[in-house]
């Protein structure tokens, strides 16, 4: 296991150094800079503003310093917000996306899992096309269509939660709400179709002749081995639900990380797309090798580290 | 049995989702409720009810609240009400005395001697003295500031100052000195009529310099912040919410009448407008898509904003190196309609270059005494086609591109003047939208044949916009190089009787007009909804919300 989880590592840095001169070379063949304002300016004043963040530098130079950067975690000032460095605006964004983000995974994954079981053992039922009527809409209405209306309906007609801001438990239920829908509806799906398949099999069928509680059957012996899909299709969804989400964070005005993403590229604000991209990339490399140990977790039959090993 | 199950999960899955939020309740209310004990309630927890509390949206962060590093609306407007210059704008957007008493001016137009108030103070309690302006300004045009100040070039009409800042000076050789405590001493470079009115600009606000001798980033933080405006920084949660608090060490304070201003940092113009529905917030943006109903409203602020939405010819490019083709297509473009039709908001048609809200020393408007310059008049705009074509020796017109920054107005601008140019001189235009940023650098390297530009004052003077156009400017970008306009707008800058002065100016917008270099589209605004029981804040058509005045009932 542990020989396993060093070459993992190996193959994760190598992964990131990868991503990082990837991005850097996309980073530096866009056109650009980070100092065009709308507003006026002048030669001087620009000519100071790259001297000072080193855009002046040849490319290899520049290369270097972000691989420096990068290797002592000091990824320096964000260019557009000079006294926030990039350390900070990931330090202070993070939290809040994650705190969003889990509870938004905790809701997704218990009602879309319930949803899947329900529709499953009721197939073809009353219950069943409802529940998937639910799902469909859930998965075709786009996030930030869902948290506009539910501003208008419940925030601005009902006034019965605030419309939007981070400052208490009653802002969060709307922001956590549009984010869940999408992600519980494939979930659910996903959930209910594993289950249909595996409520054929024959070890159910053995299983309900031994006469087990349909309770004992649904938990331990079908829903186990139909999780296997999700538990595939969570990693990515944690990472890139917990690292935030740059259209919900914007629509009710959350102070996450996920605008960093988008507005450090429109921005130009280059120490801020490398942060945010190798953040990212670590943080998803780290989950799938989450994923990969749960398989083996959740299905004795596969085995992460026996492979390659002898 | 299935029943029974179907229930029982049913029944656990709401009994999670309860559970979840109950969650949240409990591990969120310590943290979250610390934040309003900790930001020193100790006098509002008394007068809750009767205090008066402005509700207000910042959209983002402020770049930062340095004062001459922030160069932005999002960092000025609030730093225009922690902070005061020399002089500040009063209601009527004229510059008036703010930490200056008075000054005098020597006879040549070059020495300014200011006088600062006796009780000008600093939130911390120290006096505001001539050093903090020293410091400031020169923290502004050291090129080995931490950042570079984006907005140096402002102050480059002080003596030194452009040596300084492109590093062939020294500090020293900066004319600003502080003769003794209170009084403060400029030499320009040249007489410069608006020097006062640009000394309101935030750029030039002191900096406490005992404070941040000791703490560089005495500015990043609101307990270690130093205001000597109407409104101190009392807490400052980074990318989410800034609290005011009345300033009770500013000199003007009883003039003050709000007693907290609250800024959120709301970067989505629907729900901006959501929360200004709901209460939220006091004032608000109208969004686009809901400009029809609201524009008529009761409730709507509608002002000037002293700057100009416009299209770049690229004299390099043909066929816009011919006078007459520019003039014909700047001819071409009805503007009332664009204006109305489909920029709408209560935006007014720009038919010259310079916004009206300009005024002349003889107390007229800038706009009035030039009047219209480029009309709407497909007639004569064919004609001028026709005449240009020939000059040139064209049989067909070269293929134009109408280059724009991706925005949905902007396309729509564009797309009725291709109708325009189609319709009235019988040219078809490819249009193009790029990405601002690579747009930008485009039209900076002259490699757009006519593309779309925004300009916004910095000043409150005609030469700010004038000056763009000069040979070689960094703001120029059209290619065109005209020697009798140079002229005109060293004289318009420099020329101590400020009559004469603007009849440079006057001299120059005209010949602009005539040159066509740039085809004015129309001129900014400012809309804002406003909550009932707000009023008194001042929106200067050139400048920074002003607060000071501000009431909510």
């Amino acid at each position: 296991m542990l020989r396993y989880i060093l070459k993992r590592l190996l193959i994760m840095i190598v992964t990131l150094w990868i991503i990082i001169t990837v991005t850097f070379v996309l980073m530096i063949s866009i056109p650009g800079s980070p100092f065009n304002s709308e507003g006026s300016s002048n030669a001087t004043v620009q000519a100071n503003l790259e001297k000072h963040y080193n855009l002046n530098e040849p490319y290899h130079i520049q290369y270097l310093l972000y691989l420096k950067s990068i290797v002592t975690l000091d990824l320096g000032p964000s260019i557009k917000q000079p006294n926030q460095t990039v350390n900070d605006l990931l330090g202070r964004g993070f939290p809040i996306s994650f705190e969003l983000g889990i509870i938004t995974v905790a809701v997704a994954i218990v009602s879309g899992i319930t949803l899947g079981i329900i529709a499953a053992l009721r197939h073809n039922g009353i219950i069943d096309y409802l529940a998937m009527g639910l799902a469909v809409l859930g998965i075709s209405i786009p996030n930030f269509i869902l948290a506009t209306l539910l501003i208008q309906k419940i925030a601005v007609d009902w006034e019965l939660l605030p419309v939007a801001t981070w400052s208490s438990p009653a802002h969060m239920i709307l922001p956590i709400l549009a984010l869940a829908t999408g992600p519980m509806a494939i979930i659910a799906r996903l959930t209910r179709s594993t289950m249909l398949e595996v409520l054929t099999q024959d070890y159910i069928k053995m299983a309900r002749a031994k006469g087990l509680s349909p309770w004992k059957i649904t938990i331990k012996h079908a829903l186990r081995n139909a999780l296997m899909p999700v538990v595939t299709i969570m990693g990515t969804l944690l990472a890139s639900i917990l690292t935030g989400t740059f259209v919900i964070e914007k629509i009710f005005a959350i102070p996450g990380m996920g605008k960093y993403f988008v507005e450090s590229i429109n921005q130009r604000d280059y120490p801020v797309i490398m942060g945010t991209t190798v953040f990212y990339s670590a943080f998803l490399i780290f989950m799938l090798f989450l994923v990969d140990i749960a398989y083996g977790i959740l299905d004795p039959r596969i085995k992460v580290h026996k492979r390659g090993g002898e | 049995m299935k029943k029974f199950l179907v229930f029982l999960l049913t029944a656990f899955a709401v009994f999670i989702l309860a559970a979840c939020t109950a969650n949240e309740d409990a591990v969120e209310e310590p943290t979250e409720e610390a934040p309003p004990t900790d930001e020193g309630t100790e006098t509002e927890t008394e007068k809750e009810a009767g205090e008066k509390v402005l509700h207000l949206n910042n959209t983002i962060e402020p770049t930062s609240l340095n004062p001459s590093i922030g160069f932005d609306a999002v960092s000025w407007d609030p730093l225009n009400n922690l902070m005061e210059g020399l002089t500040r704008l009063d209601q009527d957007s004229v510059a008036a005395a703010g930490t200056a008493e008075d000054w005098d001016i020597s006879k040549d137009g070059l020495t300014y001697t200011f006088h600062l108030r006796e009780d000008a103070y600093w939130s911390n309690g120290d006096p505001v003295v001539a050093e903090d302006f020293v410091y400031a300004w020169k923290l502004m045009l050291d090129p080995a500031t931490t950042p570079p100040s984006p907005a140096a070039f402002l102050a480059y009409f002080i003596k030194g100052a452009e040596a300084f800042n492109n590093g062939e000076g020294t500090a020293e050789d900066v004319a600003i000195t502080a003769v003794d405590e209170k009084t403060f001493e400029v030499v320009l470079a040249a007489p410069t009529g608006f020097f006062l009115d640009l000394l309101t600009n935030p750029a030039f606000f002191p900096i406490n310099h005992k404070v941040a001798e000791e703490n560089p980033s005495w500015h990043a933080e609101a307990a270690s912040f130093v205001a000597n405006g109407p409104f101190k920084l009392e807490s400052w949660e980074h990318n989410s919410e800034m609290l005011f608090t009345k300033n009770p060490e500013y000199w003007d304070a009883d003039a003050v009448k709000l007693d907290k201003i609250h800024f959120a940092m709301v970067n989505d113009d629907n729900t901006q407008y959501q929360m200004f529905q709901s209460g939220e917030l006091d004032t608000a943006t109208i969004p686009a898509e809901l400009s029809d109903q609201l524009i008529d409203g009761d409730n709507v602020y509608i002002g000037n904003a002293g700057g100009l939405e416009f299209y770049r010819f690229n004299v390099n490019e043909e066929p816009f190196q011919n006078k007459k083709i520019r003039q014909a297509f700047a001819l071409a473009a009805n503007r009332q309609d664009i204006a109305d039709f489909v920029v709408k908001n209560g935006v007014e048609p720009a038919f010259a270059f310079i916004s009206p809200g300009f005024t002349s020393p003889t107390g007229e408007d800038f706009r009035g005494v030039n009047g219209e310059l480029v009309a709407y008049d497909p007639e004569q705009a064919k004609q001028l086609l026709e005449e240009g074509m020939t000059e040139e020796g064209y049989d067909t017109l070269p293929p134009i591109v109408l280059s724009y920054n991706t925005t949905d107005t902007n396309k729509a601008v564009a797309e009725t003047l291709q109708n325009m140019f189609s319709e009235n001189l019988d040219v078809d235009v490819t249009l193009e939208n790029q990405e601002w940023n690579v747009f930008s650098d485009a039209q900076k390297n002259l490699e757009l044949q006519f593309s779309r530009s925004s300009f916004i004052n910095d000043y409150n003077d005609p030469v700010n916009f004038l000056e763009s156009f000069i040979t070689d400017s960094y703001m120029n970008r059209t290619g065109w190089s005209n020697a009798e306009y140079d002229a005109l707008i060293v004289k318009g800058k420099t020329e101590t009787d400020e009559e004469k002065r603007w009849e440079n100016l006057y001299e120059a917008e005209k010949l602009l007009a005539d040159e066509m270099i740039i085809m004015p589209i129309r001129y900014y605004n400012t809309v804002v909804l406003e909550a009932d029981g707000v009023s008194g804040i001042l929106r200067h058509p050139v400048g920074y919300f002003d607060l000071k005045y501000a009431e909510k009932q």
